[in-house]
């Protein structure tokens, strides 16, 4: 992967001969070998580094209809309507099953290859989707802060790495992104993600727009970018650069990013067949992205509708059933490329559900869930107590695993870094991977 | 009082003006702005000559039609009870789901037009400013269709804002106490005496007046008692007072003891000096510059508290301050997805927008009419601004120079080709159908017009014209000199509307056309 001097050097120098790479840019090139010194320092990436892939649920997943307390009581008398049998779950244990629109994520569980963490939420807790979903990205409970903890892990543990060494799937950056320095990139179909010219002469105007948003010297600190304090807002920045400076940075890890993705996504084609759903073709595009040897360490994807108000047996269960073909293909996929143990995916959602069915069938919003580990590099089981059924908290679960624990023991077992700095904080953390 | 700035002023200060105070214009449009003289300017902002209802509302956001469709709804929802009580529970489920889906699918469409009718409005007024006080407040006093449900509340909010844009900020901030979206959106509709919701009194102190640190937990659940008892009856959509529902005892708010209601504690708050304070740093980050330096935001608090909280006063002094036009202030604001959209059809001299494109085009860029994020309303500055969002502005800005002849459509949510998140509900078919629509139609701009023929055989000529209509500031010589090198290479034969349509969208592709 080619750092953003790289890219220029060799990109745009090959074709300067060209008339259409305006002088300005030319001139840059000399400054550009200079600025060799701070050649970016790449993070344990590439061919062999661990990748962390984030699932969002969005919406509020009902945890008890996920992951099913099908032998106790109060769960068949809080949901009349609702509730599972036995014979409609995927044993786990004596206590708990799993939906059974799940059958790989349940075969997955018997091979050791997925962790269930119970009872996952924080102290209290908000019904709010939004200011919840944010609690959960930033990993701060009074969501205050600037950047989110992937940001964070970025900023601390990636000094100087490529912009993809984040991509989300997403048509805007998630929270759980902003960062100081490196905020990832975003990009919300691969198509799409590129300038797009439209007739005429295309390759000359393209050509011409990559130059127009090259800046004409990226002016990181030469030292690895030591950076304190945040520029303010919720993309943090680095600070005292200028807005324009800001914008050609975004502008140059567009064009950087967009060039390699593109090339990427054209060029590997997989063997697996995906389902059309969204969530299978986002995780399709993360494995073809995997397998073209992208230095990214977190990508970020979402699956909606899990705001389940209303009737929720059909809709909920055909979310699951998508969730769990999707996976199904993409952890063949990584497996036909030999990168199976490479990758662990964590699901999240921002709230659980009420436990009791309300008036329509359906769900309101409540507070403590269930949150998924899939992956070679999980110890299967599992994990956390099922919060009690009977006391409760307004309705509500009451929570027994903090999810920063969670976090912590993904970014020290897996991404094999301190958690303390990204968290700001010592959380308790489960022996689920490794 | 802020230093003020001479009479005498730049064309690019003029331009700056209508940029910032509104959303930029055409370059004749900033010419007859420029020849007014700066004070002339302002005032003409100011005091705009176009009447509040200059733009008809959609018809059911009238408030006679409003009231009228409550009435109704309301005895729809007792007949639909009457029909269901001898339902078995499954068929009463259908009826009721069938039901709301269908004021779902109203609620919808109305949203669009809602959006659509003040999108329009931004387009065409000839009071910008006071579109821009709009904006300004709906971002915060924030409340969203995603709560709140019901357009027409939204719309009569908006005019709210309108007609308080630019006047008393303490009169509008009772209104707002008693505003039937902010109370849905807020759940003071819901706050009872005995269970007080702290949702509006802490967003009231927190983000609408005194900003964090101001108050203390204590004044915030005092002044929730006070917040009791308003309700928004489901009759006519009146709000009211109900004297049982509130709680009429002592509190103790700011140290002060008395038997307040929700007005009693507006009155307390703006006592406070931070009332003062926060208002104008806001104002200063919208129109001036984030960071604010402290000496700026002292004269205007004591500007605003001399004005007993009147906006017009404020907004009057940075405009005429030198440090509105200082040279690091110029050209360097990252523009909100709704001013990038509004600045770009005025300055292509565009009278009517691909009305669906525009919407999908807001969703893309992060910005949608009525629909902040939260109720602290949108992040500014560089918030706006991330890879995908850079690529869609380049990409909307392909669309609307070039328009649909040749281009290939920016797809919308959930048409299927594209690797779409479902993050946001399905739009409804017919949305889709307008979109798709907006993309086959949309001819583009009058090119005839924004280069003539005549100045194309000159490409120094045509690029120092397109630089001022998009910039309206010299771009720098080597970012210029890159322009007329392409321009050159099209010059003569070649040089169709089709290839004016291109060097646009590449001039619209840079990370400059992103500042106002």
């Amino acid at each position: 992967m080619k750092t953003r001097r790289e890219f220029l050097r060799s990109t745009v120098l090959g074709a300067s001969a060209s008339w259409t790479v305006p002088m300005f840019v030319e001139r840059t090139f000399a400054d550009l070998h200079m600025g060799a010194r701070d050649l970016a320092t790449q993070p344990v990436t590439g061919k062999d580094g661990t990748i962390l892939v984030v699932l969002q649920l969005a919406g509020g997943n009902d945890g008890l209809n996920t992951v099913v307390p099908f032998a106790d009581d109060a769960y068949h008398k809080a949901r009349p309507r609702l509730a599972k049998r036995e014979k409609e779950i995927i044993t786990l244990n004596d206590y708990v099953g799993l939906n059974s629109s799940m059958p790989y994520l349940g075969s997955l569980f018997k091979e050791g290859n997925l962790g269930v963490v119970q009872g996952v939420g924080y102290p209290n807790p908000n019904r709010s989707h939004f200011v919840s979903t944010s609690i959960w990205e930033t990993a701060d409970i009074e969501n205050r802060s600037n950047t989110g903890w992937i940001g964070r892990y970025f900023d601390n543990a990636c000094s100087g790495a490529d912009p993809t060494v984040g991509i989300s799937l997403n048509k805007t950056q998630p929270e759980s992104f902003g960062a100081l320095k490196n905020p990832g990139v975003c990009l919300s179909s691969p198509e799409l993600y590129r300038w797009i010219h439209g007739g005429g002469e295309k390759a000359q105007a393209e050509e011409f727009f990559a130059s127009l948003n090259s800046p004409e010297d990226d002016d990181l600190p030469a030292e690895g970018a030591s950076i304190d304090m945040p520029a303010g807002g919720k993309v943090g920045g680095i600070q005292g650069e200028s807005n324009l400076a800001f914008l050609e940075r975004v502008a140059m890890d567009a064009r950087v990013s967009s060039a390699k993705i593109l090339e990427l996504a054209a060029k590997h084609k997989t063997k697996v067949n995906y389902e059309g759903t969204p969530i299978a073709r986002s995780l399709n595009m993360v494995s073809r992205l995997i397998a073209g040897g992208m230095p990214t360490r977190v990508y970020y994807v979402s699956h909606g509708g899990f705001d389940t108000h209303n009737q929720q047996v059909n809709s909920h269960d055909r979310l699951l059933g998508q969730l769990d073909r999707a996976l199904k293909s993409f952890f063949a996929d990584l497996k036909a490329q030999g990168n199976a143990e490479r990758v662990v995916l964590m699901t999240f959602s921002e709230f659980g559900r009420r436990v009791g069915e309300n008036a329509s069938a359906g769900t309101d919003h409540g507070r403590a869930s269930c949150l998924f580990l899939a992956g070679e590099g999980v110890k299967g089981g599992l994990y956390g107590k099922y919060p009690s059924l009977t006391d409760l908290d307004q309705g509500d679960l009451k929570h027994t695993v903090d999810f920063r624990g969670v976090y912590a023991s993904v970014i020290q077992g897996w991404l094999k870094t301190n958690a303390k700095p990204i968290l700001k904080g010592d959380y308790p953390t489960m022996p689920i991977i490794g | 009082m802020l230093p003020a700035a001479p009479d005498e002023w730049t064309i690019f200060e003029a331009a700056h003006l209508l940029r910032r105070a509104g959303f930029g214009g055409s370059p004749d449009e900033i010419k007859v702005f420029h020849a007014l003289g700066r004070k002339k300017a302002v005032d003409a902002l100011l005091a705009p000559d176009e009447a509040l209802d200059a733009f008809p509302l959609p018809e059911w956001a009238s408030r006679e039609v409003a009231a009228e469709e409550m009435r109704e709804r309301a005895m729809e929802v007792r007949e639909m009870r009457q029909r269901t009580r001898d339902m078995t529970p499954e068929q009463a489920d259908r009826t009721r789901r069938q039901f709301n889906q269908q004021r779902q699918r109203e609620s919808r469409q109305r949203s669009a037009e809602a959006q659509g009718w003040w999108f329009e409005r931004m387009l065409k007024t000839k009071a910008p400013l006071r579109e821009k006080m709009v904006l300004f407040w709906h971002d915060h006093f924030a409340t969203s269709f995603q709560k709140v449900r019901l357009p027409v509340l939204l719309i009569q909010q908006n005019e709210l804002f309108r007609r308080y844009a630019t006047g008393s900020f303490k009169d509008l901030t009772h209104e707002i106490v008693k505003d039937a979206a902010m109370m849905l959106y807020l759940d003071t509709q819901s706050s009872k005496k005995g269970k007080p919701n702290e949702n509006f009194a802490r967003e009231v102190m927190e983000l609408f007046t005194l900003g964090e640190g101001n108050y203390t937990e204590q004044d915030i659940k005092e002044a929730a008692r006070a917040f009791t008892g308003y309700q928004i009856n489901r009759g006519n959509g009146a709000v009211t007072h109900n004297r049982r529902q509130a709680d009429n005892g002592e509190k103790t708010i700011f140290s002060r003891k008395g038997k307040y209601d929700g007005d009693g504690v507006v009155d307390l708050i703006f006592e406070q000096s931070a009332a003062s304070r926060l208002i104008p740093t806001k104002l200063w980050e919208y129109f001036v510059a984030e960071n604010p330096p402290k000496e700026g935001i002292d004269a205007l608090a004591k500007s605003f508290k001399d004005a007993d909280f009147k906006i017009e006063p404020l907004l009057r002094e940075i405009f005429l301050s030198k440090s509105f036009y200082a040279e690091k202030v110029m050209r360097d604001q990252i523009k909100s997805p709704i001013q990038y959209l509004v600045q770009m059809f005025k300055e292509l001299e565009l009278r009517e927008a691909p009305e669906a494109y525009v919407l999908s085009a807001q969703q893309q860029l992060g910005q949608v009419l009525f629909m902040p994020p939260n109720v602290a309303g949108w992040d500014w500055g560089k918030a706006w601004i991330n890879t995908n969002t850079l690529l869609s502005r380049y990409n909307v800005a392909g669309f609307i120079t070039k328009g649909s002849q040749e281009n290939e459509p920016v797809r919308n949510d959930g048409d299927g080709d594209g690797m779409m998140m479902e993050m946001e509900e399905r739009k409804p078919a017919r949305l889709g159908n307008a979109m798709k629509r907006a993309e086959r139609n949309w001819a583009g701009p009058d090119y005839e017009k924004v280069a003539p023929r005549a100045l194309r055989e000159d490409p120094e000529k045509l690029i120092d014209s397109l630089l001022f209509r998009f910039f309206q500031s010299p771009l720098g010589p080597k970012e210029r000199e890159a322009f007329v090198e392409y321009a050159r290479s099209k010059k003569g034969a070649v040089f169709t509307n089709k290839e004016t349509g291109e060097l646009c969208h590449l001039i619209l592709s840079t990370p400059q056309y992103q500042l106002a």
